[in-house]
C-alpha cells in the first residue's frame, strides 16, 4: 500500500518507453498525468470540503445543515455546482472585460499551482524542488494580483474595496507567513520540503517551533480571507468584496481556487510543522490526507468561532504583533541552533 | 493574559459541536407545541348563544354573525358565524370574552390558502340543529298533558276524599250531591270522568254532573216501582 502510487507510476513510465518512446517523453506525459491527477484530486476535494463546511459549520450553531440531497445531504455540492455551471454569466457592461475575465482563471491557476511542491507521500510529489517552500509563498502571493484584478475589472465600488483590503491585508501577513517558516527552514537547512519532512522524523516542527506554527497559523488563516480575517470579502459590509459582480460559474471558480488554498494551506501546515507524510503503520499518502483534513477541521473551527475582526485591528495585528514575533523567533532559533553547535549536539 | 478569550471561545464552540441539534425537521416531524399554543380559531355553533361579546371584544374585526329573531321565544337563532383570518392577530381576547367557551384556539398553524377567499371560515348552523328543536318541541306537548294528568289524579283524589265540598260548586241541591257521590264512590268512571272535566271544563262538568244525577234519579225510581211490583 505505502508504494502504491509511486508503483504505478514507475510501471506507466516503463510501459511507455516499451511502447518506443525515449524516456523524456515519457516524464512529460506522466507529469501531465499527474497534474490531471491533482486536478480531479482538487475538484473531488472541494465538492467534498463545501459540504464539510455547510455541515461542521450547522454542527457549531447546533443545526442540522445541509440533509435533503443523499445520506447526510453529501449530494448538495454537485447540486449546487449544477446549478452554478447553468447560470447566466454575466459580465457587467461598464468592466474591463479582459481583467474581468481573466481574474477568476487566474487565481485557480495560482492555486493549483501550489500543489506541485506538496510532497503528497514517500516521494509523491509533482516536481521535487530545491526551493519548494519558496515557490509555495511566491506562488501564494501571487494570488492578490488575481483579487487585485477581480476588484478593478468590476467597476464597481465594492469589488474595489474589497480587493484594496485583500492587498493591504495580503501583503501585510505575507511576511509574518515567510518570516515563521524561515525558523524551520534554518533547524532543516533545506527549503526541500521533502528533505522537511524527513527533518521531522525524530521530532515534530510544532514541538520545535511552536511559536512559528501559531504565527504561520494567523497568518494562513489572514492569507486565505478566511474568518476571522475574510475582509476582503465581508458580505455583511461589502455584499461579497471583489466578487460581487461574479456570477455563476466564474463566481464558482474564486469559491473553487480559495477552497484549494485552504487545502494548499493546509497541506503546507501538515507539511512542515506536523511531520508530513510520516506516522506508524497507515501508509504515507494517508497520513498527509489525515494530516490535512485535521488541519482543515482547525481552520473550519476558528471560522465558526471568531467573529470578523476590524480592518485596523487586523492590520495592526501583523505589523506590530506578528511581525515581531516572528523575527524574535527567528532570533531565538538562531541562538538556539548555535547553542546546539556549541553544545557539540548537532 | 491576552489570548485567554479565544480559547474560551473555542471551548464554547467545540462543546455546541457535540451537542444535539436543536433544528425542527418541521413538514416531516411536527413540532411539539405548547398546550396554550394559539393555532387556528375553532367555533363550536351548538354553544354560542349569539351574544355578540366576542364581535364587540375582536380588535381587527375578524368575528362577525347573523341572527334571526326566534317565532316563539326571545332567543336569537344563530343563522351563520364567520371568522375572517386574514386579519386575525391571535389575541385570545373573544376566547376570554366568550361566556360560553363556544371560541378557542386548536394547535393547528398551517393556516394558508391558495386563495384569500378561503382563508375565510363560515359556519353555517347545521341542520341537525333545527331537527332537534323540533324532537324537543313534541316532549312539551307530552309534558303538558302529563301535568293535566297530574291535575286530573289530584282533583279525583280530591273528589274521593270530600265530594260534597266540590260537588257543591256545580249542584245546587243537597239531595242531588249526596246521590253524585254515592254514584262516584260506587262507579270510579263516572268518578274519573267528572275529575276530567272539572279540570278542562267546569261548566260542562256541571252539566254532566247534573245529567248523572237525573239519570240515577230515574234508576232509582224505576227500582223502586220494580220492587213495589
Amino acid at each position: 500500500m505505502e508504494h502504491l502510487f509511486t508503483n504505478l507510476a514507475t510501471a506507466l513510465t516503463g510501459w511507455m518507453i516499451t511502447l518506443g518512446l525515449s524516456p523524456v517523453w515519457a516524464d512529460v506525459i506522466l507529469l501531465l498525468v499527474k497534474w490531471i491527477i491533482i486536478i480531479t484530486i482538487i475538484t473531488l476535494n472541494i465538492i467534498i470540503l463545501i459540504w464539510l463546511e455547510r455541515k461542521v459549520s450547522a454542527f457549531f450553531q447546533e443545526r442540522l445543515g445541509p440533509n435533503r440531497l443523499g445520506p447526510f445531504g453529501i449530494f448538495q455540492t454537485i447540486a449546487d455546482a449544477i446549478k452554478l455551471l447553468t447560470k447566466e454569466d454575466i459580465v457587467p457592461s461598464a468592466a474591463d472585460k479582459l481583467i474581468f475575465k481573466t481574474a477568476p482563471m487566474f487565481f485557480i491557476v495560482v492555486a493549483v499551482m501550489l500543489y506541485t511542491v506538496i510532497p503528497m507521500g514517500q516521494g509523491m510529489e509533482v516536481i521535487n524542488l530545491n526551493i519548494g517552500l519558496l515557490f509555495f509563498i511566491s506562488m501564494g502571493s501571487l494570488s492578490t494580483i488575481a483579487l487585485l484584478m477581480a476588484g478593478w475589472g468590476s467597476d464597481n465600488k465594492w469589488s474595489l474595496m474589497g480587493a484594496v483590503r485583500s492587498v493591504a491585508q495580503m501583503i501585510s501577513y505575507e511576511i509574518p507567513l515567510a518570516f515563521s517558516l524561515l525558523g524551520v527552514v534554518m533547524i532543516s537547512g533545506s527549503l526541500n520540503l521533502q528533505d522537511i519532512v524527513a527533518a521531522q522524523d525524530n521530532i515534530w516542527f510544532v514541538i520545535l517551533q511552536p511559536i512559528a506554527f501559531l504565527t504561520y497559523f494567523i497568518a494562513a488563516t489572514a492569507e486565505l480571507n478566511r474568518g476571522p480575517f475574510d475582509m476582503p470579502e465581508a458580505e455583511q459590509e461589502l455584499t461579497g468584496g471583489a466578487y460581487t459582480e461574479y456570477t455563476g460559474m466564474r463566481w464558482a471558480l474564486f469559491f473553487l481556487a480559495e477552497y484549494t488554498n485552504l487545502v494548499a494551506v493546509s497541506a503546507l501546515m501538515a507539511t512542515v510543522f506536523l511531520g508530513g507524510w510520516q506516522g506508524p503503520w497507515l501508509p504515507s499518502w494517508l497520513w498527509i490526507i489525515i494530516k490535512t483534513y485535521g488541519v482543515i477541521l482547525v481552520f473550519f473551527w476558528v471560522k465558526w468561532t471568531f467573529p470578523r475582526i476590524r480592518m485596523d485591528h487586523l492590520m495592526s495585528f501583523s505589523w506590530k504583533v506578528l511581525v515581531p514575533v516572528s523575527l524574535g523567533n527567528i532570533l531565538l532559533t538562531g541562538a538556539g541552533i548555535y547553542f546546539c553547535q556549541w553544545m557539540g549536539w548537532c | 493574559m491576552n489570548g485567554q478569550g479565544l480559547i474560551k471561545g473555542l471551548g464554547i464552540t467545540l462543546k455546541h459541536f457535540f451537542q444535539k441539534e436543536i433544528t425542527e425537521q418541521y413538514p416531516d416531524v411536527m413540532p411539539e407545541l405548547a398546550t396554550r399554543f394559539r393555532g387556528c380559531l375553532q367555533f363550536e355553533f351548538e354553544k354560542c348563544i349569539a351574544c355578540g361579546i366576542c364581535v364587540n371584544s375582536c380588535p381587527n374585526n375578524v368575528l362577525s354573525f347573523e341572527t334571526e329573531k326566534s317565532e316563539n321565544s326571545k332567543k336569537k337563532k344563530l343563522l351563520s358565524y364567520t371568522i375572517d383570518f386574514q386579519y386575525c392577530m391571535f389575541c385570545n381576547l373573544c376566547v376570554e370574552g366568550c361566556p360560553k367557551d363556544c371560541l378557542h384556539f386548536d394547535h393547528d398553524f398551517e393556516l394558508s390558502t391558495f386563495s384569500r377567499d378561503d382563508i375565510k371560515r363560515v359556519y353555517l348552523r347545521p341542520a341537525e340543529m333545527d331537527e332537534e328543536k323540533e324532537a324537543d318541541a313534541a316532549p312539551v306537548q307530552d309534558e303538558q298533558e302529563s301535568k293535566e294528568q297530574k291535575q286530573i289524579d289530584a282533583m279525583l283524589k280530591a273528589l274521593q276524599k270530600n265530594p260534597q265540598k266540590i260537588l257543591a260548586k256545580m249542584l245546587e241541591q243537597e239531595e242531588d250531591i249526596g246521590i253524585l257521590s254515592e254514584l262516584m264512590q260506587s262507579n270510579e268512571k263516572t268518578a274519573g270522568k267528572i275529575a276530567e272535566l272539572l279540570v278542562k271544563d267546569k261548566e260542562k262538568a256541571a252539566k254532566v254532573a247534573a245529567g248523572f244525577v237525573t239519570k240515577e234519579k230515574k234508576n232509582r225510581l224505576q227500582a223502586e216501582k220494580g220492587g213495589e211490583e
